[in-house]
């Protein structure tokens, strides 16, 4: 039976205006002293010396810790998700401007800071690079020891056979895109407090992904499970900076080496130094029949991974599955890797490493369509993926809804017939962009549910409210899935004491993942309760319906009997079930060799329609009207899958026309938000709609909606930029003066 | 640096007796006191987290020092909900609209909106959104911002 879903607003309406959610910045532990971390001023080098007895004997000073003094902790000092090769503290060398070097721990933020301004790091400064490709050349100095030419994750694809491929086109066409380093910006900083509970480690923080924390955290202190103990709150943000492991080892060395509770909270240069969006080189060679239909195409993408892996070695990987766009093409060959630079490092970033493809396999799309004299939406629709083709993985593609996205976003944009004449000095365009992507596979959520003989359910899960609503959306689907009506359910925040196992909160995973788990769990609750109640239902006519809290026979409502009574009778406090969803294949079975296999539990859709309007005197672009589209499966709430498409399409416009971390001999040159703008409610689109598609199947996949639109927005303004001036930019962010540049460059040339 | 005064602050229609130090900003003494709705981001007054009201005006909080403020009428969100726990108009219209995803900036929109509507004789929309240029939202809620204001400033006919 396929359930309904009410629009419910977020259960905590009136707390996020009132501003009274709580949120890991308002907690305090009792006792507590704080955290001031000293930095980098290099962007390479190896440490001679640190001088850190002034500081020691500042007042207030508790601790103080450097990379050398972290193996007199008895700890690991080395962290990462993927490749164990980030310090907590430099250890004998730094690799960006900006990394932790040592720490103060004192009983006032002030003190801490005060303190930290007394140790003396001496470096010997060594050559940097900070250019992806660069760093793969010879003659570029190597960061990591263990990593030769900088390799931080190399893969590969080969799908047909190229030369066929090439043979068969009619015209081939080649262009490199680019995309530049960027920043996520929560407006929330990292926050994170660390606690020795008798032999507890305890450790509060505002982390998108409790249980890697946890896992890291196991590791780093040797600790069973039973000794740790992660929670967070809710999040002011995230977009990928707060997944993994982020500032939580430090934060509990620092509470290890004080012996008290510690807090430690960002400066905003420092969450500019912490994470970032991979800066990307694309080269795309495409081969296609005179008619537009694609036959052969290559990428080869190289990103920047920064200082330390993070997530960049699986990064490249699924990066290369989604390198030539949602189409149909039987002859393929990607090249996809991810290089260590002295830079920040870089990871998850919403739209993930697709955004920097979007941008490449959308904008050619249209050079190609204008060569061939092809319509731009006429030429994707005959290249689109359906049902039943198959992918550049060799997967089957199912649940393929592109033709339906495109029909939505041009209809919305080109439905008005022909752009309105543009000012004087003005140039108007529209454009279009569609995007496909991979979801994090494998993965595991776990949910436990708690029925009381009160007949309130608690559902505990780990996947973390970050302002999606996630929050409220599972509490529907917990409604929905166990007849126990909403207002009778509470899932408190994460707490790994409580919440079994989850993945992570990203990769648009949460709705889909948590949601299977839940519905599982809500399976073995609802056998329970049937097994519980049968001497009630004497009746073994009509179907078993589970409603209101009761469950009863379709045959025989009148029967009904409440979950209550049930537990009461049988003399139990509470029924306790656990329900699992777990995802199989994903990047480490594809062949390492020519990169087919199962890359993705299933794909994520969007695509993006534009109208803009071009300043000719200034290079101005501004947005009049947009329309993003998501394949959402089946929608839970229409109000929050609205705001992930329209939210993600403002989110985007920054990295699109103004958004960009400059680095100038090495040193991050705008880590602070005037020098780094993200759009405000004066940039937007003077129109901006909606819409999700839904699939007609009686119990389709619930289809995450977190990042559908954002890698569309910049390649479907680009494409409106050219059909506005003819002028084509290759290079992110669309600034005025490139786009100034451009238009005059054309101007001289003809 | 670390020398401790006593500071007599009026907070949201209340006399509050704290210690302050003369290199405080008020964003951190307002959250020493527990209004965890003034919040930091940027720490150099560009992104409009931090919002409060002092005598009316909207300023920003985190570039401040609380020293001068001592005698003046600051409100924060807080102070915008009544004794009975009714909330203000801005409020109202900001929750019915869902205008909030991970709602870190929200409460200062909300006192930058109510700001505007005090200071103003003839709101309009647009002058409530160019009000807002200097409030900052990572998630993009923009549009159900603007559909609040929309629902809380009627225009006129044209």
């Amino acid at each position: 039976m396929s359930e309904t879903f009410a629009d419910i607003p977020m259960i905590d309406a009136r707390e996020r205006v009132t501003g009274a959610i709580p949120m890991t910045i308002d907690q305090a532990m009792p006792g507590m002293a704080h955290v001031k971390v000293v930095r980098s001023p290099v962007p390479h080098g190896l440490i001679r010396s640190i001088e850190t007895s002034e500081a020691a004997r500042m007042p207030g000073v508790r601790a103080v810790l450097t990379g050398a003094s972290l193996a007199e902790l008895g700890v690991d000092p080395y962290y990462g998700g993927l490749r164990n090769d980030q310090p907590v503290l430099a250890i004998d060398k730094v690799r960006h401007e900006g990394e932790a070097v040592a720490l103060v721990v004192a009983d006032t933020e002030a003190q801490a800071e005060e303190a930290a301004g007394w140790i003396d790091v001496d470096f010997e400064e060594l050559p940097f690079v900070t250019d992806a490709r660069e760093a793969m050349t010879p003659e570029a100095p190597p960061i990591h020891d263990e990593w030769p030419d900088n390799d931080c994750g190399t893969w590969r694809l080969r799908h047909g056979d190229i030369e066929t491929g090439w043979a068969l086109a009619d015209r081939v066409y080649e262009a490199e895109y680019t995309s530049p380093p960027a920043s996520h910006v929560p407006m929330e900083p990292h926050v994170a407090l660390a606690r020795f509970e008798g032999d507890v480690l305890e450790v509060w923080t505002a982390a998108q992904a409790p249980y890697m924390v946890h896992t890291a955290l196991k590791k780093t202190f040797g600790l069973p499970d039973e000794r740790l103990r992660i929670k967070t709150f809710n999040l002011g943000g995230g977009y990928g900076a707060k997944g993994g492991v982020k500032i939580e080892p430090l934060v509990a060395c620092a509470a290890l080496a004080a012996g008290c509770p510690v807090r430690l909270v960002l400066t905003r240069p420092e969450v500019f130094n912490t994470l970032g969006k991979h800066a990307a080189h694309i080269a795309l060679r495409t081969g296609v029949k005179t008619d537009g239909t694609i036959v052969a195409r290559r990428v080869r993408a190289v990103f920047n991974a920064g200082a330390y892996a993070v997530s960049s070695p699986l990064g490249a990987g699924q990066a290369m599955t989604r390198a030539s766009g949602p189409y149909r093409i039987p002859h393929v060959w990607i090249d996809s890797t991810a290089r260590y630079t002295n830079t920040v490092p870089t990871g998850p970033f919403r739209g993930a490493m697709t955004s920097q493809l979007c941008w490449a396999y959308e904008q050619q799309m249209d050079d190609i369509a204008h060569d061939l004299g092809i319509d731009p939406i006429e030429i994707r629709r005959r290249n689109l993926l359906s049902d039943g083709d198959e992918f550049i993985t060799g997967e089957k593609m199912h649940d393929v809804h592109f033709d339906e996205l495109l029909d939505d976003v041009t209809e919305a944009i080109w439905s008005r017939g022909p752009a309105d004449p543009a000012p004087a000095g003005r140039a108007r365009g529209r454009g279009v962009a569609v995007m496909i992507k991979s979801t994090l596979t494998p993965s595991r959520s776990e949910a436990r549910l708690r029925l009381d003989d009160d007949g309130m359910l608690t559902a505990f899960c780990a996947t973390v409210e970050m302002g999606q609503g996630a929050g409220t959306t599972l509490m529907q689907m917990t409604a929905a899935y166990t007849g126990v009506p909403i207002e009778r359910i509470t899932i408190p925040l994460p707490d790994t004491f409580q919440a079994p196992f989850d993945t992570t909160t990203a990769s648009s995973r949460a709705t889909f993942s948590m949601g299977a788990a839940i519905k599982d769990a809500a399976r073995k609750l609802k056998d329970e309760l049937a097994g519980l109640a049968e001497e009630h239902l004497t009746t073994t006519a009509g179907e078993l319906r589970f409603e209101g809290g009761t469950v009863f026979r379709a045959a025989a409502p009148e029967r009904a009997v409440s979950y209550a009574d049930l537990l009461r009778e049988a003399e139990l406090p509470a029924l306790e079930v656990e329900g699992v969803f777990q995802s199989e294949g994903g990047m480490a079975t594809l062949d390492p060799e020519t990169g087919q296999g199962q890359a993705s539990v299933h794909w994520h859709e969007g695509a993006v329609a534009v109208e803009i309007e071009v300043d000719l005197q200034t290079g101005k672009i501004e947005v009049l009207n947009c329309h993003g589209a998501c394949y959402a499966g089946r929608v839970i709430s229409p109000t929050r899958v609205r705001q992930q498409n329209e939210g993600n399409i403002i989110f985007g416009l920054g990295q699109a026309l103004f958004e960009e971390l400059v680095y100038d001999s090495g040193q991050l040159v705008n880590p602070n938000l005037s020098d780094y703008m993200i759009p405000s409610i004066l940039d937007i689109p003077k129109r901006l709609t909606s819409s999700a598609v839904e699939s007609l199947e009686p119990d389709p996949d619930v289809h995450g909606v977190g990042e559908m639109t954002i890698p569309c927005i910049a390649p479907a303004i680009g494409n409106a930029l050219f059909a506005a001036t003819g002028v084509r930019i290759h290079d992110l962010p669309m600034t005025p003066e490139r786009v100034l540049r451009a238009l005059r460059a054309r101007e001289e040339a003809s | 640096m670390t020398d401790r005064m006593p500071a007599l602050l009026n907070i949201n229609g209340e006399k509050v007796e704290t210690e302050i130090s003369n290199s405080d900003f008020l964003l951190e003494t307002l959250r020493d006191l527990g209004l965890t709705s003034v919040r930091g981001t940027c720490g150099i007054g560009i992104c409009g987290t931090c919002t409060v009201l002092v005598d009316g005006r909207a300023i920003s909080s985190c570039i401040t020092l609380t020293a001068l403020h001592e005698g003046r009428e600051i409100v924060t969100s807080e102070g915008l909900v009544g004794p009975n726990g009714a909330l203000d108009e801005v409020q109202e219209r900001f929750v019915e609209n869902n205008a909030f995803q991970c709602s870190y900036c929200i409460p200062a929109m909300v006192l930058m909106v109510r700001a505007y509507l005090d200071g103003t004789e003839d709101p309009t929309v647009e002058g409530a959104r160019e009000a807002l240029g200097g409030n900052l939202c990572r998630c993009g809620t923009y549009p159900q911002v603007l559909e609040a204001l929309e629902a809380l400033i009627p225009e006129d006919p044209v």
